[in-house]
């Protein structure tokens, strides 16, 4: 059994057809060409695949094609407007915060979510915030000074 | 730190962004996993479920007859030699008459459909007589093991030695004897192993899979199909990650004989757990050290045994086993050594390369039992250190003259100013410092290395780079665009990158033993002096003078008031039909032979790092947060130092996550227990401390433009600098990684 489901993707409207238990990150990489999401684990524990859902940081590989019917989802392939980068993705180049870069996109959406709701958090609410994803390049250091270069900014 | 007002540089000892992060940051780099091709099948392993066995038939036929199957092969599939292994190809691509560790590939399917492909691999029945398991070096080494080869479970035992131990020994004032043990370490790279593989239409088998060496992966690749090297191209970049992991074979072999059998592209991606249960992991490692002082601190003797943990067969385990021998007398002068090496074979899947190769093993034995004799002595660790570390100009533990040693002396002397315990923040908490010290050689040390590199001077405006090591986020494209630039005095920004692709470079070699910067970084020097030489004659006949006359700035030659660019240049080297590409191959600087009973040892240009980790330990829970950690480097000079500080801060905490937390465990049939992120556990952000990375200024005159290596220095002192702070805060040394709570206690 395959269900038609629609959604706006990075702002586009989108219409799929395919097995209602079919992850979001599948579909996603095979039917709608968006390779940002990256299947690390695809059990909810690498945060690769991380996508905002209506806002909210989810694990694409954990969220069935079924449950994004009329929702939003935003990737970062998304995040650029006019061709220009979002400030977490400049920030991110500036520090430093990409080694092989396979965990950039789904950090810079869990940076994204975690500012979306909290424009203005500490220290310890960005740890929190993005502890749900793995570098195990460990440029955890320069991720950290890449978020918070944007909150300082956002702060002023 | 290096900074960057006090450089007489243009293009290196700067921080600029790595030139492949736009891509990064903006989701748009096509990693090789992400390839989908027209027509591909669906490509996936059979695995045993046996840890160890003897195999008595292997049946397919069933699997063949499901709908959409376009191949099942096993053993009697391979064209040429069932064997690969970076050092000793022994490893079958299938196996044919025995299984060795639980996950060992026996078959492969590809079919038109993933449901067909699926269903394929559960058709696949296999009959296997289990035989017992060998789980640790100990169970290996007893005279009663089941042997896991028909040699027996010792792959290699080398001895080397000097001086006169006993005697040593009888007249030191302090002999301590230990035996320190260290984990299987999986490298957990975020992108598991994988590619895709297609026959071009000059009958090219094209294998684009993540990787380190592409020259070497080809060579494997081509004794397996009986087909020349020319006849197939590996691209290994970009690559999610791989830290050793990916330098020996992974899926590039089964890749090929698949698109080579069907004729069709072919996608093979291991899933999680199939990386967990199949893919390489670091040497476990058990080490027995008896060392002597004499009453002044000065180290007399070093008595080591050594064993490694190679699992079932022999990846780079003897070039693991050299790092190890050569690492365990430190950096130090220690006029009587024996050192007794064993590589053992066990069930426990297949130990490779993995940052540091051999070197975190014997570093935590040796850096451990040096903060004992300091305690022993009631010496400050650091004096003890500053006492016994080999000068510049001496001769070391394997008759080789020591390079450029006064950096250690420096950071150690650094290193006294942030050696200090840190103050509680809480109730139950008790704090302590640690010390380590870390030596390594950069490259392959006296095994012979003529890597090739090129550069081509594109009249369009650019210059093309071009060398086979990977990038797999080092950043090696980014520092090596810098060397070039500095070189030709232009800018990084009309610089390409050309790497790891044997389409488009030449044999540079891989990405391993933080050689990349030291052999591209000079293989592309030659190539731009060559450019540089051939070009000036160009410009001599365009100005026509001679061209002693002729002078060279900024990408731009002159001859009196006038002047003519590179790019010019090029185009009347090409209108002519002359070939704007110059490449150049490199003599690796070595010495000409090898310590007798190894294949590398000694290198000629070591890097050292000092480390200092300062740890809180929860009384109640034994529980241990590294809160700051101290890393001063020696690496020569410094092409990019934000690239450099991160591959120096990803190193550390790669290496809190083996001293604390990470350990891959067999259950008592040899099959492995923790095969994903949630059994086997890694640092994440919150787990990280502060880290403060200094670097000495120094200066390597065989390096290009000075510099050394970087990449393995940072994570080899980690374990020893951990367990010194521990011991520091609660009292009790530890002699095993990782320091679990139950451990300390």
């Amino acid at each position: 059994m395959e269900v038609t489901v629609s959604f706006n993707l990075n702002g586009k409207k989108v219409s799929v057809t395919a097995p209602p238990a079919k992850s979001l990150l599948r579909v996603l990489r095979e039917d709608l060409g968006i390779t940002s999401v990256k299947p690390g684990c695809e059990a909810g524990e690498c945060g690769a695949c991380s996508v905002l859902l209506d806002g909210q940081v989810v694990t694409s590989c954990l969220v069935m094609i079924s449950q994004v019917e009329g929702k939003n989802v935003l990737t970062v392939e998304g995040l650029q407007k006019d061709g220009e980068l979002d400030p977490l993705q400049k920030a991110f180049i500036e520090e430093g915060a990409t080694q092989c870069g396979y965990c950039t996109p789904g950090f810079i959406i869990a940076a994204k979510g975690l500012l979306n709701e909290n424009p203005n958090p500490t220290d310890e609410e960005i740890l929190e915030g993005v502890s749900g994803n793995i570098c195990r390049c460990g440029a955890y250091p320069r991720i950290f000074n890449a978020i918070k270069k944007v909150v300082k900014k956002n702060g002023v | 730190m290096i900074t960057e007002t006090i450089s007489k540089y243009s293009y290196i000892n700067k921080s600029i962004p790595r030139i492949d992060s736009i891509d990064k940051v903006a989701g748009s780099l096509l990693y090789l996993t992400d390839l989908k091709l027209e027509n591909a099948l669906y490509a996936y392993t059979f695995r045993s479920k046996v840890a160890h066995g003897k195999i008595n038939a292997i049946y397919t036929e069933d699997a063949e007859k499901v709908n959409g199957v376009k191949a099942v092969l096993t053993y009697k599939d391979i064209p040429a030699m069932n064997g690969y292994g970076a050092i000793v190809p022994e490893i079958p691509v299938l196996a044919y008459d025995k299984v060795r560790y639980y996950g060992e590939p026996l078959a492969l399917v590809a079919a038109e459909t993933q449901e067909a492909a699926l269903e394929a691999l559960n058709r696949i029945k296999v009959d296997i007589t289990p035989l017992p398991v060998v789980r640790s070096i100990d169970e290996a080494l007893d005279e009663n093991a089941p042997k896991i080869h028909e040699k027996g479970n010792i792959a290699r035992h080398t001895v080397v030695r000097k001086g006169d131990v006993e005697k040593a020994r009888s007249s030191a004032y302090i002999v301590l004897e230990r035996i320190y043990e260290t984990p299987m370490q999986k490298h957990m790279f975020l992108e598991p192993e994988g590619g895709v593989a297609f026959v071009d239409e000059e009958g090219v088998i094209n294998v684009l899979a993540g990787g380190q060496t592409p020259y070497r992966d080809r060579i494997q690749i081509s004794r397996v199909l009986g087909i020349p090297p020319e006849k197939i191209r590996v691209k290994n970049t970009p690559t999610g990650g791989a830290f050793g992991g990916k330098d020996d074979i992974t899926v590039q072999i089964h890749l090929a004989l698949l698109a080579y059998k069907t004729k069709r592209p072919v996608k093979l991606v291991w899933s999680r757990e199939e990386s967990g249960i199949a893919g390489f992991h670091r040497t476990a490692s058990k080490i027995k050290l008896r060392t002597s002082v004499d009453r002044n601190g000065y180290l007399l003797s070093n008595e080591a045994t050594i064993y490694l943990d190679s699992g079932a067969y022999q990846s780079f385990g003897p070039t693991i086993l050299d790092v190890s021998i050569e690492t365990i007398n430190g950096p130090y002068r220690i006029p009587n050594y024996v050192i007794d090496a064993n590589l053992v074979y066990t069930n426990n899947g297949i130990a490779s390369a993995f940052r540091g190769f051999g070197a975190p093993e014997s570093n935590f034995a040796i850096e451990s039992m040096m903060n004992e004799l300091a305690d022993e002595l009631k010496l400050d660790p650091i004096d003890l250190r500053l006492k016994n570390i080999l000068k510049t100009g001496e001769v070391g533990p394997f008759d080789n003259k020591i390079r450029h040693a006064e950096g250690l002396e420096e950071a150690l002397k650094r290193a006294k100013e942030l050696f200090y315990r840190p103050d509680p923040t809480g109730p139950f908490q008790r704090t302590g410092v640690g010390i380590a010290v870390a030596v390594k050689g950069v490259g392959f040390g006296t095994l012979p290395e003529y890597p090739t590199a090129a550069i081509e001077i594109v009249p369009e405006g650019r210059v093309n780079i071009m060398f086979s090591n990977v990038d797999y986020g080092q950043g090696i494209n980014t520092g090596n665009a810098q060397l070039v630039a500095e070189k030709l005095q232009i800018p990084v920004s009309q610089i390409n990158v050309l790497h790891s692709d044997t389409k488009f470079a030449p044999d540079t070699g891989g990405s391993s033993a933080s050689r990349s910067t030291f052999n591209a970084g000079n293989a592309l020097l030659l190539a731009c002096e060559k450019a540089l030489s051939e070009l000036k004659m160009e410009a001599a006949s365009y100005f026509m003078t001679k061209s002693d006359l002729v002078t060279y700035k900024d990408g731009y030659f002159y001859f009196k008031d006038k002047g003519v660019s590179i790019y010019e240049l090029a185009k009347r080297l090409r209108l002519k039909g002359k070939s704007t590409r110059f490449e150049a191959t490199l003599e690796v600087p070595r010495y000409a032979e090898a310590v007798e009973g190894t294949l590398e040892v000694p290198h000629m240009v070591y890097m050292y790092g000092v480390i200092i980790t300062k740890v809180v330990v929860d009384e109640l829970l034994g529980k241990i947060k590294p809160r700051e950690v101290d890393f001063i480097a020696d690496i020569g000079n410094v092409i990019n130092p934000a690239i450099a500080a991160g591959q120096i801060e990803g190193g550390i905490i790669q290496g809190l996550g083996y001293s604390l937390i990470e350990e891959l465990n067999y259950d008592k049939d040899g099959k492995p227990l923790n095969i994903n992120y949630t059994t086997y556990v890694v640092p994440v952000i919150s787990d990280s401390p502060l880290i403060n990375v200094e670097f000495i200024k120094s200066y390597e005159e065989l390096g290009p433009f000075g510099a050394k290596g970087v990449g393995e220095i940072s994570i080899i002192p980690v374990g020893a600098s951990v367990a010194d702070a521990v011991t520091d805060a609660i009292g009790k040394r530890s002699y095993k990684l990782p320091l679990l709570p139950w451990r300390i206690i």
